[in-house]
């Protein structure tokens, strides 16, 4: 088990090319917790406005009468990927993580995978 | 304060940008509306209770040495109203529904807030040009007053989100 901060801390040292990571809740829009990101890039920026990208998915899946979760969500920039992972369990509904990467370093897969397990340890 | 035109164009501009708003009240920190877009809310009433809340919040943050007043947000059953700093003589009110993302209605209330300050203040510059000079000398101290009883009734609007 392991806090926001440790949890954020470890996304960014433990996942190659990582830049930028927060914990999000989408009922607010507010990120709980952020680390890393830069002064061109304001994470509670990002937070907002992927808020709104979760928020839209899990409309259209309802319209569509889709039963299934969301697990995670890849956005894919020309020199970046961003990593959305949806919270289940243990007081993390309602949260997401989200993860920056720099695409020339990042290994997509890889990442994926350790997001998955950062987020099955995290209690909020 | 002749920005009126160009702060309600500023209104209209941050709904359109935000549509979970269900209305945007620019008045002065004395409780007098400037530029108001609030179906459904009564702007005069809401323009006073703005500037009472606002009184206590400016008190508040000197009290506790937080500095000056930058925002104030209260939740309701059914939603939120978020008041920004919109420059030293003027604020900015929004409502928006309990669906609302407040992550995105601070960033763009602040945002609005910022500009609605510089087109009063380039207003007041504009109404004044032989006394620009001596401009900032300009005391905002809000008033604080008793809280009237001006009963605004917001309805819940049935947001679709």
């Amino acid at each position: 088990m392991t806090n926001t901060e440790t949890a954020l801390k470890e996304a960014l040292a433990s996942i190659e090319g990582a830049t930028g990571a927060a914990l999000v809740d989408y009922t607010s829009g507010m990120a709980l917790g952020t680390i890393g990101g830069s002064k061109g890039f304001d994470l509670n920026v990002a937070a907002a406005g992927n808020t709104d990208v979760v928020r839209a998915k899990i409309r259209t899946m309802e319209h569509l009468g889709l039963k299934g979760e969301i697990e995670d969500i890849l956005i894919t920039l020309s020199d970046q990927y961003h990593l959305i992972r949806l919270m289940k369990g243990r007081g993390g509904n309602g949260l997401f993580l989200y993860l920056v990467l720099d695409a020339k370093r990042a290994n997509l897969a890889m990442a994926r995978h350790q997001l998955k397990r950062i987020e099955a340890d995290l209690e909020v | 304060m002749a920005a009126e035109a160009e702060v309600l164009d500023e209104l209209h501009r941050l709904r359109a940008r935000v549509p979970q708003l269900t209305g945007a009240l620019a008045a002065s920190v004395d409780g007098l509306v400037l530029a108001q877009d609030t179906p459904g809310v009564e702007p005069e009433g809401l323009a006073a209770l703005t500037a009472a809340a606002l009184g206590v919040a400016v008190r508040m943050a000197d009290a506790t040495r937080q500095g000056d007043f930058r925002e104030l947000l209260v939740r309701g059953e059914y939603g939120y109203v978020a008041t920004y700093a919109a420059g030293p003589s003027v604020v900015l009110t929004l409502l928006a529904g309990d669906r609302a993302n407040v992550g995105r209605l601070h960033l763009e209330g602040r945002r609005s807030g910022t500009r609605i300050g510089a087109l009063v203040e380039a207003a007041a510059v504009e109404a004044q040009p032989t006394t620009a000079a001596r401009l900032p000398a300009k005391p905002a101290v809000p008033r604080t007053r008793t809280a009237r009883t001006a009963r605004t009734t917001t309805e819940p609007t049935g947001e679709s989100r």
